[in-house]
């Protein structure tokens, strides 16, 4: 009886405690259920997981690089620092605002209040301090925390110096190895800016948008299960330009020391292959170190005259007789031996015109007209050929619109036609020789560059490919006119090619024979022509027999001289003595002799 | 045999016991195996996870600091720089008359420069990772049976 009782009981506790563990266990799975299920619950995991589960972020591609066209960098990406500070870390403020102060060139007091600021959670967490750190004044700042971590681990001490607080955070800015070299080309990219940096003028304004990529917000997946939703940005295209770095830098050199040696305001000069339209150097006065683009505005206070060479306009004088004479010749107007009995004086609509000198140059041909650069020729010149055709040969050679050059900045003087409210009958006259027409030094060099290839002009252009997408994309040069025919072309070379020889020009490079002019043109003062101040340009191509490159020179306003042979002329051939040794263009004998071969 | 298991049960209760908490116990090893591989798969997905979000991390760290390292070269192979280099190391810049010009049979000038293949090269098309790491096991035992019955 008794050992049944105890059965019983010993039964009913083993029942007992079952029974609850079931029940405990029921709650426990009903409680998940109810928990999974309910509505505050779904609301905190709806809450959490578009908190907590992903991230939104812009990502901002790497922009892309610069290369001249033998793959050295012009513009390239350099890591800098932002140094900011964890408030809720900071251990002494005092060391942070003394350490920092002489490395980062801040206010000790203004690091000092940073410091102090008290954390809060809600509106107090992180201070910047300053951005665009380099990275080896981060390196210095990390290694004197790294001391001060010895002697005061963690900074537990306050009274003890410590850097602890510090946040270096890195990221990409725009760098300009070659400091100001083909600056005018490049632009600038204004990186200080951060978020609304942008690219301003020349490469970095024109080709900004692919240059920066697409900056791309995206939503990135904190839970590790979902980590192959991880987007990715391609990094901005880069480019490879027409310019030869060693041409670029010699052309630079040469243009700075003209312009001091010659006392200009300012001088432009381009080096173009005028069988391709490549741009192989382009220079202005002044370059400026991009890396400090902020000062941009004190050096250029008129953004246009940031490259001079496709921003300014001005009266090119004599050197337009080269595109004058092209179109005489080229419609039959007159022939290298038509003769010319130069009086000194001519008419053209009810104006006089006289020559450079105001003395008559007597009997002449038209070579003859060109080497002594006879405006009265000229101008006689433009009256056979007539209004319509002149001013139609200008338009041929592009005169009087942008080249379209792929540069940010481009600007241009509309060409006054017959029928127009600013041309006068005068304008055939004057312009034949360069007054009264306002050009870019591009759009002269573009134009002289038909005459130098056989009568084709090509599409002046400074960027040689694009690299996108991991692929290379080569630039194919292209013919933009024909203004004249080949022959033209070549009778004009040989003739001014003549007159240099004939001249004995301060341009001409011994063992090569070059083609060329120069331009002097009369600044207008209030209203009346001055030959006080001057223009002073040379355009000048190479070797006469197969050109492979053409070069423009304009100094504004000289002071040593007023006349382009005493300036233009010899900065040209400063130019080209040391263009030929960078080109690896032999002298004209040798050339012959190797080509025989 | 009936009898004989009902007499077995009568001499050893106990015996059934066993085998009903033995099936339980079976049943719920077999849940915890499942339950400890499932933890455990996750665990190493979510690890795998985390490590490729810190590659992705390392990753873009490394391309700035490529970008960083190739601007760095450029200042040190900057014109400024290279011409005080030479000039330093007793270089000077060659004149056209002491220019020296040979003729190279076959050479036709300097080429444009390459920087990334041209569109259509095959360069960098082949995957880079072999195709054992892509390949579900039905495509690996087909290659494997085309490949045994090409030789």
């Amino acid at each position: 009886m008794k050992s049944a009782m105890l059965k019983n009981l010993h039964f009913s506790r083993f029942q007992f405690t079952g029974i609850i563990c079931t029940i405990l266990g029921f709650l426990v799975v009903f409680q998940v259920a109810r928990i999974q299920t309910s509505a505050p619950h779904q609301e905190i995991s709806k809450w959490a997981g578009e908190t907590f589960g992903y991230e939104t972020k812009t990502l901002t591609p790497e922009r892309g690089n610069i290369y001249d066209r033998n793959g050295n960098l012009l513009a390239g990406n350099m890591i800098v620092y932002e140094i900011g500070l964890d408030l809720q870390s900071v251990a002494n403020p005092h060391t942070i605002a003394e350490v920092l102060s002489p490395l980062i060139d801040k206010d000790y007091n203004d690091l000092l209040a940073a410091a102090n600021i008290k954390y809060d959670p809600t509106t107090a967490i992180y201070a910047v301090l300053k951005d665009n750190v380099h990275s080896d004044i981060v390196l210095k700042i990390k290694t004197l925390s790294a001391q001060m971590d010895k002697t005061n681990p963690g900074g537990a001490n306050s009274s003890q110096p410590s850097l602890r607080g510090l946040v270096y955070t890195p990221h990409l800015v725009r760098s300009y190895p070659e400091y100001s070299l083909a600056s005018n080309i490049l632009g600038f990219f204004s990186f200080q800016e951060r978020q609304n940096a942008r690219g301003y003028y020349g490469i970095e304004g024109r080709y900004d948008q692919i240059l920066a990529g697409t900056p791309t917000q995206v939503t990135v997946p904190l839970d590790p299960y979902l980590i192959s939703d991880i987007p990715t940005v391609d990094p901005g295209a880069s480019l490879i330009l027409t310019i030869n770095r060693d041409i670029q830098g010699m052309v630079e050199q040469v243009l700075n020391k003209s312009v001091n040696k010659y006392g200009a305001a300012s001088g432009t000069i381009i080096v173009l292959n005028p069988k391709t339209g490549e741009i192989l150097a382009m220079a202005s006065t002044p370059q400026m170190n991009l890396n400090e683009y902020w000062k941009s505005s004190e050096l250029y206070p008129q953004g246009y005259m940031f490259d001079r060479a496709i921003g300014a306009t001005y009266e090119p004088g004599s050197v337009f007789k080269i595109l004058t004479m092209a179109a005489a010749l080229d419609a039959g107007a007159v022939t290298p031996t038509t003769p010319f009995l130069d009086t000194g004086y001519i008419e053209v609509g009810g104006v006089g015109i006289y020559n450079w000198d105001r003395s008559a140059w007597g009997p002449q041909d038209m070579t003859g007209c060109m080497q002594n650069s006879l405006n009265v020729c000229l101008a006689w010149v433009a009256t056979q050929l007539g209004n319509e055709k002149f001013y139609q040969y200008l338009q041929a050679f592009g005169i009087g619109r942008p080249t379209n050059i792929d540069l940010s900045g481009e600007q241009y003087w509309p060409l006054s036609v017959p029928g127009d409210p600013q041309w006068y009958p005068v304008n055939l006259g004057t312009n034949a020789f360069g007054q009264g027409v306002a050009v870019t030094p591009i759009q002269m060099a573009t134009a002289i560059s038909a005459v130098a290839n056989g009568g084709r002009m090509m599409a002046p252009h400074v960027v040689a490919a694009i690299i996108q997408n991991g692929q290379q994309y080569n630039i194919s040069p292209q013919v933009i006119a024909s203004p004249i025919n080949e022959k033209t072309a070549k009778d004009l070379t040989l003739m001014l090619s003549n007159s240099l020889v004939g001249e004995s020009s301060a341009a001409l490079v011994e063992g090569y024979r070059i083609a060329g002019k120069t331009g002097t043109a009369e600044i207008p003062i209030n209203g009346r022509y001055t030959m006080d101040v001057t223009n002073t340009s040379f355009a000048g191509w190479g070797p006469s027999d197969d050109p492979q490159f053409l070069i423009y020179v304009w100094l504004e306003k000289p002071s040593s001289s007023i006349w382009a042979t005493e300036t233009a002329a010899l900065t040209f051939h400063d130019v080209a003595e040391q263009l030929v040794v960078l080109m690896g263009i032999p002298p004209d004998n040798v050339r012959h002799e190797l080509q025989g071969k | 045999m009936n009898r004989r298991l009902s007499q077995a049960q009568k001499q050893a209760p106990w015996r059934i016991r066993i085998q009903s908490a033995g099936m339980v116990f079976l049943i719920l090893a077999g849940a915890i195996v499942v339950a400890a591989l499932y933890l455990s798969v996750s665990a190493q997905a979510a690890n795998a996870g985390l490590e490729l979000q810190d590659l992705d991390n390392k990753k873009q760290d490394l391309e700035d600091q490529i970008a960083d390292q190739e601007t760095f070269l450029a200042w040190l192979d900057s014109t400024t720089k290279m011409e005080e280099r030479a000039t330093a190391l007793g270089f000077e810049r060659i004149s056209a008359d002491r220019a020296l010009y040979v003729a190279v049979p076959g050479y036709t000038g300097p080429k444009p420069v390459l920087l990334a293949p041209l569109p259509g090269s095959r360069f960098f098309q082949d995957p880079v990772i072999k195709p054992g790491y892509t390949q579900s096991i039905w495509d690996w035992l087909f290659e494997g049976v085309r490949l045994s019955g090409n030789q």
